[in-house]
């Protein structure tokens, strides 16, 4: 069955400022079909795509859907027109219930009682035809991320769209809910919508996709078939020449070098029988014992939200524990604040970068100093020496690729990778001998993700600890020395490099551990 | 260049303001240009013009910088009249209770009063602020109300002066008055204290660790808690900053000007500060600049409703359009 073109992108450019967004590219997509568009961070793909949504205005090109050329001038007239789209940042009120997130915006048949009974009908039928199974009376903000995509999707279905745009739809979904994603979509081009799935992770496009457009620093660089083409096309399209994927860590495959712990006298952190109990009085990590050597990097397991991030926190003293003990490099410092731990040899990569970690009102070279601007060389504890500072971030603006005017621009100027490039020049520029870097690579491409491994294997070779806390299994396969795996703030399992695999991780993170062996036929909650 | 660049649209929302107040003025039947030549040059054709908008801009400046410095920790402080009528009354009962020392002790305590009482002002709704987590922009305004009752019952009470037909106290003692930079007309030399004050805000917010660290909590206080700045403390600092830099305004209307605590000294600055804070869009650098243009734009429009007859509030229209354009070449920058 052959397909019709359903809507086609022209020549489109868009320059911002002096950096040329989009030079010329070209796009088609035909009905019934799952279009990757593959690119690294900056290639275009989600400016291409906000065009498209009416977010942006193209400064050239035209847009032709079902052949007819049409101005989309805001989101409103793209949704009009059959076009949906989900953002990597969900737009929602996360105090409403999913079904008042959905209908948000749209006429309610019974405006002034508020009956929603035919809009619950509707909707529900959606999630039955497209197996996106959410409760509609569930409040937003107690849904995990899985849950809230798939309220981010029904809110476009219901809206009656059958253009479908996902900007990087599994950036923050586990194993199985991206096992669940595809799935659903497969449902719905069979039944005739069309998807726009936009992405970094070639893995994903090679295992979902029919088509792919492949875009690199704004411009195009192909269009294939999935059938006709192998990965190594893919992967040179995506990286460009200069990229040495021989000497890559993303692209590895030998095995390394297995962590000697013998000849490490003693872990440079070490956290003993530590246990968080939040204001509400939910324990959020019970009797936690983890060790990090020097030379060494661990790595977290788990599905979200099973207290990754307060195990960063507690680790990096942004929370105090409810009990236990804290040893850095021989010294209890369980009574610590983060204040004393920055100063003294802690760095932090923290997961949600925009509220954790960035300050968008303030400069580069502010941020780039931010838990650091009381030690030298950037400070003597009273003044800041901004000569210092803005050489450094100057050396570091260049050696971490960061996209920016220069270090007095405003932070709010930077693209979302460009703010994790940030972050990470910020842990990596100082020699810390505890990192704590949660998701470090989220939302950067390939060969900024090997720089990170890069960087963060130097480390290892210079004796310092690192603690990655990641939900990309394979990137924590990669690069850790040992694998915990955290279910329920509880170490359910710790494993060697020489026994990962991938699948006994999988159990452990959905909470079956060795005592509580599927064999006794126990089901978990 | 790059600066004539960056103030391009604040000329341009000025001469807009101008042009678009002018229709006003032009509708009310009177001379658009005469009016705007009184505005503009009566603070600089005679020495006297000059020295009431020195005079002027002393309380504009500190009130200004009362209401940027906790806007640098992203607190909204609208507490300054409040705190300079606090930092009156604190000048006032020092030169009052101890009007027999000599100056060298007597000036000090003077202005340490005004300076204190302000931060006092300040330091209770930071307090509420840090303990209760209530929200400052109501406390500030509500401890206005408390000020100017508090100042009214000062200046009826003990320390009244029977002579005076509207509320005062009686003459604070002389070692408490700021010496004059110039006799007639006068001119106290608290302007050297206030310009002291903004130069050392300024280095303050934009060289030292704490000014970062203010910052820091400004542009996103979550991510300044994760990194180890105490955002709490800094919101408490900022605002008993601003409350003595208002103070400060208070202790010089009694030392400099009239040398007694009088009842509605706070005027309008509170509005004008506000104004003038939010034109520099917080910036500490930019505050004394504009001060000085509101000033001059101040002293002229009463000198207009003296000369022309046209009513002062023109300039408060003026100086509302200034900041409406001002907000507005932000929105049109961006577009």
């Amino acid at each position: 069955m052959e397909n019709k073109t359903i809507l086609e992108l022209k020549n489109v450019r868009k320059v911002f400022g002096q950096i040329v967004a989009l030079d010329s590219v070209s796009f088609a997509l035909k009905r019934g079909e799952i279009h990757g568009l593959l690119g690294g961070n900056g290639a275009g793909k989600t400016t291409l795509m906000n065009i498209l949504y009416g977010l942006y205005r193209k400064d050239e090109g035209e847009i032709l859907l079902r052949d007819q050329a049409v101005s989309i001038e805001g989101p409103r007239d793209a949704i009009n027109q059959g076009i949906g789209m989900v953002h990597q940042h969900f737009l929602q009120i996360s105090n409403f219930t999913v079904l008042e997130n959905i209908i948000l915006g749209t006429d309610v048949k019974n405006k002034y009682t508020m009956k929603l009974e035919d809009e619950v009908v509707k909707v529900k039928e959606l999630c039955q035809r497209f197996g996106l199974n959410v409760d509609l009376n569930d409040v937003m903000s107690t849904l995990p991320v899985g849950a809230r995509q798939k309220v981010e999707i029904l809110k476009a279905l219901y809206r009656g769209v059958d253009i479908l745009i996902l900007d990087e739809p599994t950036t923050n979904l586990t194993p199985q809910e991206v096992d669940a994603l595809f799935e659903s979509l497969r449902v719905m081009v069979n039944e005739g919508l069309s998807i726009v799935f936009i992405t970094h992770k070639l893995r994903e496009v090679l295992s979902v996709c029919d088509r792919i457009t492949v875009l690199r620093e704004g411009k195009n660089i192909t269009t294939l078939d999935r059938k006709d083409a192998s990965e190594e096309v893919f992967v040179r399209a995506m990286v460009g020449e200069k990229m040495d994927i021989e000497n890559s860590i993303y692209f590895a495959t030998e095995e390394r070098q297995v962590f000697d712990r013998t000849s490490v006298e003693a872990p440079k952190l070490k956290l003993e029988n530590v246990n968080l109990i939040s204001q509400d009085g939910v324990q959020r990590l019970k009797d936690l014992n983890l060790e990090v050597f020097g030379g060494e990097i661990v790595g977290i397991a788990g599905v979200a939200g099973n207290g990754q991030r307060e195990l960063a926190e507690v680790v990096t003293g942004v929370v105090p524990v409810s009990s236990g003990k804290k040893i850095y490099m021989g010294d209890d410092v369980t009574s610590k604040t983060n204040e004393d731990l920055l100063s003294s040899g802690f760095s932090y990569i923290p997961e949600d970068r925009l509220s954790d970690g960035f300050l968008p009102k303030a400069t580069v070279a502010q941020n780039l100093i931010l838990g650091q601007h009381r030690i030298k060389p950037y400070s003597d504890g009273r003044f800041i020496n901004w000569k210092t500072v803005y050489a450094e971030t100057t050396k570091n603006i260049k050696e971490y690729n960061i996209k920016t005017n220069g270090p007095g621009d405003v932070g709010g100027n930077l693209s979302g990778g460009n703010i994790q490039r940030v972050l990470i020049a910020r842990a990596f520029s100082m020699d810390s001998q505890v990192m704590v870097a949660h998701n470090p690579t989220r939302g950067l491409d390939i060969p900024s993700m090997d720089f990170v491994y890069q960087k963060m294997l130097a480390r290892r070779e210079a004796q310092m600890a690192t603690l990655l806390i990641s939900e990309d299994l394979d990137e924590l396969m990669r690069i850790s020395d040992r694998i915990a795996v955290i279910y329920r703030g509880e170490i359910l399992g710790v494993l060697e490099r020489s026994e990962f695999d991938k699948y006994a991780i999988g159990r452990l993170m959905s909470g079956i551990s060795p005592e509580n062996q599927p064999s006794k036929e126990k089901t978990l909650p | 260049m790059t600066i004539v660049k960056k103030s391009l649209p604040y000329l341009l929302a000025v001469v807009a303001s101008f042009v678009a107040a002018g229709i006003f003025i032009a509708l009310m039947g009177f001379d658009v240009f005469k009016a705007y030549q009184t505005i503009l040059f009566t603070s600089f054709r005679t020495p006297n013009g000059f020295i009431q908008t020195l005079l002027k801009f002393v309380p504009l400046l500190l009130l200004a910088l009362a209401f940027t410095i906790p806007l640098t920790a992203g607190k909204f402080n609208i507490g300054g009249e409040g705190q300079m009528m606090a930092g009156g009354i604190g000048a006032a009962a020092m030169g009052i209770m101890f009007a027999d020392l000599p100056a060298i002790i007597l000036l000090p305590l003077v202005i340490l009063g005004g300076v204190v009482a302000g931060a006092l002002w300040g330091l209770v709704p930071a307090w509420l602020l840090y303990k209760f987590n209530i929200n400052e922009i109501l406390t500030t305004v509500l401890f206005n109300f408390i000020a100017l009752f508090l100042i009214d019952y000062v200046c009826t009470g003990p320390w009244r002066d029977p002579a005076a037909g509207h509320p005062t106290t009686v003459l604070i003692g002389r070692g408490g008055w700021l010496p004059m930079l110039v006799n007639n007309p006068p001119l106290h030399s608290g302007i050297i204290l206030a310009v002291l004050v903004a130069i050392g805000v300024y280095i303050y917010t934009s060289r030292t660790t704490g000014g970062y660290e203010l910052i820091a909590t400004g542009a996103n206080p979550r991510a300044a808690g994760v990194f180890g700045i105490k955002t709490r403390r800094m919101f408490v600092l900022s605002l008993v900053l601003g409350g003595a830099v208002a103070g400060l305004a208070g202790a010089f209307e009694v030392a400099g000007n009239q040398h007694r605590l009088i009842e509605g000294m706070q005027s309008n600055f509170l509005q004008l500060g506000m104004i003038i804070g939010l034109i520099s869009r917080g910036n500490n650098g930019a505050v004394p600049f504009v001060a000085f243009l509101i000033a001059v734009l101040e002293v002229g429009a009463s000198a207009m409703q003296r000369t022309m007859m046209i009513p002062v509030e023109v300039v408060f229209i003026v100086e509302a359009l200034i900041l409406l354009f001002v907000l507005l070449s932000d929105v049109v920058r961006r577009k």
